[in-house]
């Protein structure tokens, strides 16, 4: 986060490292001044962290120092966040990985399963079905990325990129082996599941979709503002009464119906990882949303309707 | 980090081995007992740490970082071991009869035992508040000798075991079936066994570092003592 506090009175500012407490800088009766450390180029403006309180939570782009509570010398901490990635590349090579993944199972690359099954084809038709359907969903998320959705934070710290690659790809793997597997078992009721998983997972892509775009629009292009989501003309939408985070709920339903369709035991863990995923963040926004809106809808929940 | 302190480790080992003799109900109150009385040791240790450092330093400013890295590592350090012998105990030896008669299994059982032994009476001397030097030297000495040999004996077994599971695979799931999943346990306690290549060298010099540490200051403790 980089702070750039314009300064209007005669103020003095000092910034102290948050950890070792040393004076990095001292800035006599600044008048106008931007601030943030452009000496080493190492040092970007998306890693520093400036903050009032050695442990406190980190000023905003935004903030104004004279809003500031702070004395006529001004001491402010600074802090290394590391290396820092922006979200969108995390998001763009999170996703491709399963994408690319999936189909190399579902087109039996060599050195996967027995020689004999090279590039051979699934007989059940579910599996075709449940490629489309995983390759659908990721190339949904890649578009969103690129086009839909807006960040409040521009980067995230590096070491996050591996440890998402490696729950999203791996995962994709493990689901992916079995699903495409030559001993592979479809459902055991038959086309009447594999029917009314397609229905599911498709009416939660689209309610994802719908809660994506609306959350989007609720934000003016460039804007970091916050409100609380409402429910539009978009019936995929009128789930806000219930919930504050619908695009979790779409979320699980989307894996709940592809794991019904596969009917496969690793598609249910991954379901059940990502639920709990989801709802730690769907509480954590919950409570966000109670602390920063009055007028917050009471009726909402986090993520499943009356219940968590 | 969780509150598996200490305690469990030696509750779970002795809960464990008995469990294989007797049922529970008389031994449940017991291993509930002898658990708690141990958890609140464990527990009191850290306590006990934290008050010194208050002591010491004269504010709760950075208390926690006082104690922080020898809780976490004993933390982890202890659940590990506490898996690591709840494993060894039900899901090898007690899952491959043909491993039980082997010398490695007699051999981490008396590794286990002599490091419990000095380990509690190392706590319990503690809390009393009079911990005699020979005791604490023990704790940070034995070790030395025993850990190599209880992951000798821990390796040893599973490795006996190995022909055995694959022979009538034990614990494994095969495919096709209506779940779509499969376990193989013969891999799976290849992968335990490596594991043990970066985790029980970490444990191992982390305990060496603390040795030189703790008994390195062994006059001015006896002074206190």
């Amino acid at each position: 986060m980089r702070s750039t506090p314009m300064i209007y009175c005669r103020r003095s500012v000092e910034i102290l490292d948050a950890k070792t407490k040393d004076k990095l800088c001292f800035l006599d009766k600044v008048r106008t001044y931007t601030i943030s450390f452009h000496h080493d180029p190492q040092w970007y403006p998306a890693r520093q962290s400036i903050r009032l309180d050695p442990k406190g939570k980190s000023l905003k782009d935004e903030d104004v120092l004279q809003h500031l509570p702070v004395g006529t010398t001004a001491t402010f901490y600074f802090r290394d966040l590391g290396a820092q990635i922006s979200w969108v590349t995390v998001f763009l090579t999170e996703y491709t990985g399963p994408l690319v993944i999936y189909l190399m199972f579902y087109f039996r690359v060599p050195f996967i399963y027995a020689p004999k099954y090279d590039f051979t084809t699934s007989k059940h038709w579910v599996v075709h079905l449940a490629c489309m359907c995983h390759s659908f969903h990721y190339v949904k998320r890649l578009l969103e990325t690129l086009f839909v959705h807006r960040f409040s934070h521009g980067t995230m710290p590096l070491r996050n990129i591996f440890k998402n690659c490696t729950y999203y790809w791996g995962f994709a793997a493990w689901m992916a082996y079995y699903i495409n597997h030559p001993l592979y078992t479809p459902p055991i009721y038959g086309e009447q599941q594999i029917r009314l998983a397609l229905i599911v997972f498709l009416f939660c892509q689209i309610g994802n979709f719908s809660i994506h775009v609306a959350l989007r629009n609720l934000r003016p292009p460039g804007s970091k503002t916050r409100k609380i989501p409402y429910p539009t003309k978009n019936p995929f939408t009128w789930i806000f009464l219930l919930v504050s985070c619908p695009n979790y709920t779409y979320e699980l339903g989307s894996w709940l119906g592809f794991t019904l369709m596969t009917q496969c035991l690793p598609v249910a863990f991954f379901t059940l990882v990502g639920f709990i995923q989801m709802t730690v963040w769907a509480k954590g926004k919950h409570r966000s949303y109670l602390k920063e809106f009055r007028d917050y809808p009471p009726l909402r929940s986090p993520i499943l309707p009356f219940v968590l | 980090m969780s509150a598996a302190a200490p305690g469990t480790s030696k509750a779970a080992h002795g809960d464990v081995a008995a469990k294989k003799k007797k049922g529970p109900g008389a031994l449940a109150t017991a291993y509930l007992v002898i658990y708690n009385v141990v958890m609140t040791a464990g527990w009191l240790v850290i306590a006990v740490g934290l008050v010194r450092a208050y002591l010491a330093r004269g504010s709760y400013h950075g208390l926690y970082y006082s104690i922080e890295k020898p809780l976490k590592f004993f933390q982890t350090g202890a659940i590990l071991e506490v898996l690591s012998r709840v494993f060894l105990t039900w899901a090898v030896t007690h899952s491959v009869r043909e491993v039980q008669s082997e010398d490695s299994v007699l051999l981490f059982v008396t590794a286990w035992t002599v490091t419990e032994i000095i380990r509690y009476s190392f706590y319990t001397f503690s809390l009393l508040n009079h911990l005699p030097y020979l005791i604490k030297w023990a704790r940070y000495t034995f070790f030395i000798v025993l850990y190599p040999m209880g992951v000798t004996g821990e390796l040893l077994t599973i490795y006996a075991a190995l022909p055995y599971v694959q022979k009538t695979g034990l614990y494994s799931v095969t495919l096709p079936n209506k779940y779509n999943f499969s376990f193989d346990y013969y891999t799976f306690l290849i992968l335990i066994m490596i594991s043990y290549i970066p985790l029980f060298p970490q444990l191992y010099f982390h305990m060496i570092r603390q040795r030189k540490k703790v008994l390195g200051h062994a006059e001015d403790y006896s002074k206190v003592e």
